[in-house]
């Protein structure tokens, strides 16, 4: 999906991710709720995000039958089953403005609006952090393999081969990382910082929302 | 005016055991300076003084004065400090915030404030230094990669005195001489720059001063070139010629992808039994994969390997205990296979035996420390407990990756005599990866030579030679 960063304005794609998500849910029920899931994802295609609306395309189709399958067995009921798979729309369908953004285009945005750094950082690191933790988790998980270790279902095993090595291991990382930020200028004293590539509403962003919030409204009107 | 200036400088981190005693150290602008000395000897407290790390981030008794450009930095914060000193610390892995290069070398820049146009031209110059592209993702960066951008990060915040702690560790001997040449490129116009780092063979040519630190005091060395020539030799085989044996493992046409990426394509060679075998390449040419193929961490996408270790591996690719009883693997991060709560623990799990474990202590000189936790070891005792602690299950195999990263000299050696007699010992066949010139001739009766993924040549010392006589 990183074919279609930078799109949108971060607030924006963030703002309209909510709108999908709870419209997609409250209108779940009513019979005209497809067209407007259908409109959503138009629109998403219109502004750029179609590498994402393709990419969850088929995740959405299969686990929102799957699931409104499983409701029309237990139910019986048609219309159950077809508010399931508009929910499950939805929720895919959320996931797609957010994939249009990437972590340190919504922490310049969010710094930008003067929000504290510590946050706006503290928020890039924890994204950083994930495939750096599972990255740490599998070289442990190796190791414990070479040294003949043996389950990590075993508390014993777990808590020494396992856990012990990866806390270790993350202090260190945890240590070096921070003293890598404040080495090279990071602080919170408010002392005074610029923005690199700083991000900006524009009236393509306008036109995205306003055609977002229209499909919202009709709905409410046909309602 | 000189660049940096301690003054009579002694500091404890509790108060009692004094890391630095009474130290007077200067570094002058236009030079390389290069401060050497053993493991755990305080180098990397001097650092953190000179880059105020010490006493703004990490806490201790500092006395004595500290200048840089004539202006003491005692009673300066980190954030102005910065601005005056640059420093690239070690492990540049678990340094990188962003997940672009150019994110990642504007993050500095942004946290002085610099303007946006000034960010893009100090972006674009020192990518084009360090031969980095600004659009890379750095999660897909190689080793010596990494050290390029958190070196270019530093480098793009414009401070006159530098300090770099062990940056050819993870590199290569063609990127540490470029390192070392951009290195004192920058010295040429009017930078301070201090290195810290155990391969003296590789930075002394290009420095200017060399300091040692030990056992907290710090002297100024004047004959380099005799250090030079005492520090830098290479270790000499002490073990008898190699009489070849069959084949342990046979790699035919083997090739490897991941992520899309061809890392080893038609690799073919074979391990013999009982022999030291040395496999040779630079940074991301494929060595350490090649290792992790012949232990099985990974699976071949091409061609296949044949073991004749024992016929009952053949039944499942999978690798068991019994399997790494045979096939030990050292890792080039001892902290990944240490977990027990003592050292003898530590050597005595997985061993043949309790008398051996007490044999493998003595001979590895850890017998000392056997009450201690693994954890709470030297980097240096690490090592050796960890090379215990797999040679305590005596396996046939003996598989390393890079063991000699970060050893000071006298490490180095006893590293490599332990290694050797070892293997004089038990027979065990082993398979070192490694870029250090000073040891892998003793580790080597059969070199390979990896190169684009690929073997290149195959030989035995007279390899090792040429190797790394083509790139000195």
């Amino acid at each position: 999906m990183s074919g279609d960063k930078n799109i949108l304005y971060p607030l924006t794609g963030i703002l309209s991710a909510v709108v999908i998500l709870l419209s997609g849910l409250i209108f779940a029920k009513n019979i005209w709720c497809p067209v407007l899931l259908v409109w959503f994802f138009i629109w998403l295609m219109l502004f750029g995000c179609y590498r994402a609306c393709l990419k969850v395309l088929l995740p959405m189709l299969v686990l929102g039958g799957i699931f409104a399958g499983i409701t029309y067995l237990a139910s019986g009921d048609g219309m159950s089953a077809m508010s399931m798979m508009n929910r499950m729309a939805a929720v895919f369908l959320a996931v797609v403005p957010g994939t249009s953004i990437t972590p340190v285009q919504m922490a310049r945005c969010l710094s930008s609006l003067r929000m504290p750094r510590a946050v706006t950082l503290g928020m890039l690191i924890a994204l950083s952090f994930v495939p750096l933790l599972t990255l740490e988790i599998r070289r442990v998980r190796e190791a414990m393999v070479t040294r003949g270790a043996g389950s990590i279902f075993s508390p014993q095993i777990l808590y020494r081969a396992f856990l012990i090595p990866l806390i270790t291991r993350l202090v260190n990382i945890s240590d070096t990382l921070s003293l890598s930020v404040e080495t090279r200028g990071f602080t919170l004293s408010g002392s005074d910082y610029s923005i690199y590539h700083l991000q900006s509403f524009r009236p393509k962003d306008a036109v995205y929302i306003i055609g977002i919030v229209l499909g919202v409204v009709g709905m409410a009107v046909i309602v | 005016m000189r660049a940096v200036e301690l003054k009579d400088v002694s500091f404890s981190y509790d108060g009692e055991k004094q890391v630095l005693n009474h130290v007077s150290f200067t570094a002058e602008h236009g030079e390389v300076t290069l401060l050497i000395g053993p493991s755990g000897c305080g180098k990397s407290t001097l650092l953190s003084i000179l880059s105020g790390i010490i006493p703004n981030i990490t806490a201790g008794n500092l006395t004595g004065q500290v200048s840089v450009d004539g202006e003491s930095i005692l009673n300066l914060g980190t954030d102005e400090i910065c601005r005056k000193v640059g420093i690239v610390l070690q492990n540049p892995e678990a340094q990188i915030v962003h997940k672009r290069v150019e994110d990642e070398i504007a993050f500095g820049l942004e946290n002085i404030g610099l303007a946006e146009e000034k960010i893009a031209s100090q972006i674009d110059t020192v990518c084009k230094m360090m031969e980095l592209d600004k659009n890379w993702q750095t999660r897909t960066l190689s080793g010596g990669q990494k050290q390029r951008l958190v070196t270019a990060s530093t480098l793009a915040m414009g401070q006159k005195v530098l300090v770099l702690d062990e940056p050819l560790a993870n590199l290569d001997q063609t990127g540490g001489r470029e390192l070392m040449e951009l290195l004192r490129n920058l010295a040429g116009h009017g930078y301070a720059v201090i290195v810290v780092e155990h391969r003296v063979d590789m930075v002394l040519p290009y420095a200017d001063s060399l300091w040692t630190v030990e056992e907290g005091t710090v002297r100024k060395i004047d004959d380099k070139q005799e250090y030079l020539n005492t520090n830098t030799q290479k270790i000499k085989d002490t073990l008898p010629e190699y009489r070849p044996q069959e084949n342990l493992f046979s790699l035919e046409n083997i090739s490897y992808s991941a992520g899309g990426r061809e890392i080893l394509r038609d690799v073919t060679f074979s391990v013999p039994k009982g022999a030291r075998t040395v496999i040779l390449g630079e940074n991301g040419c494929g060595k350490t994969t090649l290792l992790r193929l012949i232990a099985r961490l990974n699976r071949p996408t091409g061609g296949k390997i044949v073991q004749t270790l024992d016929a009952c591996f053949d039944r499942r690719f999978n690798p068991d205990k019994r399997w790494f009883q045979s096939v030990g693997v050292v890792y080039q991060n001892p902290n990944y296979q240490l977990f027990m709560p003592t050292v003898y623990q530590e050597v005595r799990f997985g061993a043949v035996s309790d008398e051996y474990a007490e044999e493998i202590l003595e001979r590895f000189s850890i017998s000392h420390i056997r009450n201690r936790h693994p954890q709470s070891l030297s980097e240096g005792q690490k090592r050796r407990a960890s090379i215990a602690a797999i040679a305590a299950t005596q396996p046939k195999v003996l598989l390393l990756d890079e063991p000699t990263v970060g050893r000071d000299y006298q490490g180095l050696k006893e590293l490599v005599e332990l290694l050797n007699e070892l293997h004089r010992q038990t027979g065990c066949t082993m398979v070192t990866v490694t870029h250090d010139v000073r040891c892998a001739e003793a580790l080597c009766d059969k070199a390979v030579l990896i190169e684009g993924g690929t073997v290149q040549k195959q030989g035995g010392k007279e390899l090792v030679r040429e190797y790394f006589g083509e790139r000195s």
